[in-house]
C-alpha cells in the first residue's frame, strides 16, 4: 500500500510534508539556534540575522520557539491517534465475532463516548489531574476512538459476510485465522485513512488546548501558545501569527491529503487500479504460447 | 454408485428414524456420505420466523452424484448451508460420513471441517476466493488450516491443478486476474485439495459460458469416476441431467420428487417437476407449449 500511495502525486506531497514535520519534532529542539526560553532585550524585533523570524514580546527567538514547540504538537497528536486506534480497533473487530452481548455493550459505550464533548472533557481532566498534555491527550484519544470502532467494525462486517470467509469457515478456520488472513488486510486501509485523519484532528486539538494555555505550563513553547501570544501584538507584528498558523494548517492539510491518498489506492477502486497496472505490465511483456483463458 | 435409491422421501412421507443407506446388491450396505432426515430450517427470529425447508430427507451414497434442482428461493442453498453447519436446523438430523452433526457445537464443527471430508463450491467463484490472496494461498488454506505442512500443501496443490486443468503459472495471480472459467476451476480445485468424500456444488456452471460449462461438467464427471460423491445444486435441469445419477426436486422448501435422473426426466410425477422438464429449452425445438405450462402451474400449490 505504501508503494501505491507514493505512486500518487498527492501521496508523495503529503508524505514529504509530514516527514519534514516529523524531523522537526525529532531534531527541532537540537536545531534551535538559541535557547527558546531565554528572554532578550529587543522585544518584538523584526527579521534579522540574529533572529531569523524576529522576537516575541519578551525578546525570545521566535524561530527557536517554533522548532522547540513542534515536539509537543506532534507527540500530542500522535498520542491522540494511537490511543484512539488501540481503544477503538480491537473491540470494533471483535464486536463482529464475540457474540451479541459484547456487541451490544461496546455499541452502547461508543454511543456514550460520542455524546461527550472531547475538548471540554480534556479541560475537565486537566482541571482534575493537573496541567499536563499527556493525560489530556489520552482522554481525548479515548473520546475520539468511536471513529476507529465504527470504521473497523463496518469493514469487518463486510468481510465477515463475504463468501471467502464462509469458505474459510467451511475449511475449519478459526476466528483468529480468519482475522489474520482475511479481515486484517481489508480493515487496514480504512483504519489507515482514519489514523491519518485523526492525527490531523489531534493537531487541531493540541493546538486549541495550548492556544487556551491548557496542558502545557508556560513558558514552554507550543505552536498554539505562540499563536495566542502573537495575537496580542498584531499592531507591532501583524504577520507574526501567520507562522504558527501556517505550520498547524499545513500539517493538518498534509494529514488529510494522506488520508485521501490512502483511500484512493485502497478498496475496490484501488484494487482495480492495481489490476489495471499489473495487466498493463503483463501486456508489455512477451506472452508465452499456449495460454488458456 | 447407486441409482434409484428409495431413501429421498418427498415431504409428507413419514421419515421416522435414520435413513437406511443406499444398498448395493451382494455387498454390505454402504454408509451414505450424507444422510438428511426430516430437516426443517427456519429463517428469522420470533415474529419474523418463517420456514425455509420442511421435512427434507435425502441421502448421497459414496461416489454418487445427486442433482438437487429447484427454482430460486426453493431452499437449495439453505439445504447446503445446513449440511455444512452454516445454518442451524430447527428439526431433523444430518449425518456426514456416519457422524451425526445437526447437534454439533462450533468446536465440533471446526474439528469435523478440518478433516476436509466435505467441501463446498460457492455460487460465485469471484467472491468465494479472497480478492487479495493469490490462487496458491487460497488453495493452500484448507490444507494449512487442517495442519498439513507447507511443503506437502504445495505438492498437493500442484497435483489438484492438473485435475482441474489449470496451469501452474496461475498460482501467483489474484482472482481478479483470472477469467470466469479459470476462477471456477480454481474454486473447484480449492474444494478438491483436501480430497473430500463429498463436494457440494452450488450452481457451479450457471455463471459460465457454454465452453467453460462443458469443461466444468467434464471435470465433475471425472470426479464421479474417481469416487467422489457430489451434491450438484442447480436451477437448471439441463446442466444436472447429464451429470447426476439421481435427481431430487425441491419446491418451496419441500422435496417433491426424487428418483433416477432418467425417471425424473422421462416420467416426472409431480406437476412442478413436469413444469421444470417442460420448460427446459432444447435445440430441437421449443419447450412445452405455453398452455401446457400454464395448466401445470395451476396445479401447483400457491
Amino acid at each position: 500500500m505504501v508503494r501505491r500511495v507514493l505512486a500518487l502525486t498527492s501521496g508523495r506531497i503529503a508524505v514529504a510534508v509530514l516527514a519534514v514535520i516529523a524531523l522537526l519534532a525529532v531534531l527541532g529542539p537540537a536545531l534551535a539556534p538559541q535557547d527558546p526560553l531565554a528572554t532578550g532585550d529587543s522585544p518584538l524585533a523584526g527579521f534579522s540575522a540574529g533572529h531569523w523570524l524576529g522576537t516575541d514580546h519578551l525578546g525570545r527567538d521566535v524561530f527557536s520557539r517554533l522548532l522547540d514547540g513542534s515536539r509537543v504538537s506532534v507527540l500530542g497528536s500522535l498520542e491522540v491517534a494511537l490511543t484512539a486506534l488501540v481503544v477503538g480497533v480491537v473491540p470494533g473487530i471483535l464486536s463482529v465475532y464475540l457474540g451479541r452481548a459484547f456487541e451490544w455493550i461496546t455499541l452502547r459505550v461508543v454511543d456514550t463516548l460520542v455524546a461527550l464533548p472531547f475538548l471540554l472533557f480534556a479541560v475537565a481532566v486537566i482541571a482534575l489531574l493537573g496541567n499536563g498534555i499527556t493525560q489530556a491527550m489520552l482522554v481525548t484519544g479515548v473520546l475520539v476512538s468511536p471513529l476507529f470502532y465504527r470504521v473497523s467494525r463496518a469493514a469487518t462486517l463486510v468481510v465477515a459476510r463475504s463468501p471467502y470467509v464462509e469458505a474459510a469457515l467451511v475449511s475449519g478456520a478459526s476466528v483468529g485465522w480468519i482475522v489474520r488472513h482475511h479481515v486484517w488486510a481489508k480493515v487496514l486501509p480504512p483504519i489507515a485513512v482514519a489514523l491519518a485523519q485523526t492525527i490531523g484532528t489531534g493537531f487541531v486539538i493540541v493546538s486549541s488546548l495550548t492556544f487556551l494555555g491548557i496542558g502545557v505550563q508556560p513558558p514552554e513553547p507550543t505552536w498554539g501558545g505562540l499563536l495566542a501570544s502573537d495575537l496580542g501584538y498584531l499592531d507591532q507584528r501583524p504577520w507574526a501569527p501567520l507562522l504558527p498558523a501556517l505550520l498547524i494548517t499545513v500539517t493538518v492539510w498534509a494529514c488529510n491529503l494522506l488520508a485521501d491518498a490512502i483511500r484512493d489506492v485502497s478498496g475496490e477502486a484501488g484494487r482495480a487500479l492495481a489490476d489495471e497496472r499489473r495487466a498493463g505490465r503483463r501486456r508489455s511483456e512477451p506472452t508465452p504460447a499456449g495460454g488458456t483463458r | 454408485m447407486t441409482t434409484g435409491s428409495p431413501t429421498d422421501s418427498p415431504a409428507g412421507t413419514p421419515a421416522g428414524g435414520p435413513v437406511p443407506p443406499a444398498d448395493v446388491p451382494g455387498r454390505a450396505p454402504a454408509v451414505p456420505v450424507l444422510a438428511v432426515t426430516g430437516l426443517d430450517v427456519h429463517h428469522g427470529r420470533r415474529r419474523r420466523r418463517r420456514p425455509v425447508l420442511h421435512g427434507v430427507s435425502l441421502t448421497v451414497a459414496p461416489g454418487e452424484t445427486l442433482g438437487l434442482i429447484g427454482e430460486t428461493g426453493s431452499g437449495k442453498t439453505t439445504l447446503a448451508r445446513a449440511v455444512l453447519g452454516l445454518v442451524r436446523p430447527s428439526a431433523g438430523s444430518i449425518t456426514l460420513a456416519g457422524e451425526e452433526v445437526s447437534t454439533h457445537g462450533a468446536r465440533q464443527w471446526r474439528a469435523l471441517r478440518r478433516r476436509g471430508i466435505v467441501q463446498y463450491v460457492f455460487q460465485d467463484p469471484l467472491r468465494s476466493l479472497d480478492p487479495d490472496l493469490t490462487v496458491e494461498r487460497s488453495l493452500a488454506e484448507p490444507l494449512l488450516v487442517g495442519g498439513v505442512p507447507r511443503a506437502e500443501a504445495a505438492t498437493r496443490i500442484r497435483a489438484v491443478l492438473a485435475r482441474v486443468r489449470l496451469e501452474e503459472d496461475l498460482l501467483g495471480r489474484v482472482p481478479g486476474e483470472l477469467s470466469g472459467g479459470q476462477r471456477q476451476r480454481a474454486a473447484v480445485a480449492r474444494a478438491l485439495v483436501t480430497e473430500p468424500r463429498l463436494v457440494i456444488l452450488d450452481e457451479p456452471v450457471s455463471a459460465l459460458d457454454s465452453a467453460h460449462r462443458v469443461q466444468i461438467l467434464r471435470i465433475l464427471k471425472e470426479l464421479r469416476a474417481a469416487g467422489v460423491a457430489l451434491l450438484f445444486i442447480s436451477h437448471d435441469l439441463g446442466s444436472v441431467a447429464g451429470s447426476a445419477d439421481r435427481i431430487a426436486v425441491l419446491h418451496r422448501g419441500e422435496l417433491v420428487e426424487s428418483g433416477t435422473a432418467r425417471d425424473v426426466i422421462t416420467r416426472p410425477r409431480h406437476p412442478y417437476t413436469r413444469l421444470l422438464v417442460g420448460s427446459a429449452p432444447t435445440l430441437r425445438g421449443a419447450p412445452a407449449d405455453r398452455a401446457a405450462r400454464d395448466a401445470l402451474r395451476a396445479l401447483l400449490p400457491a
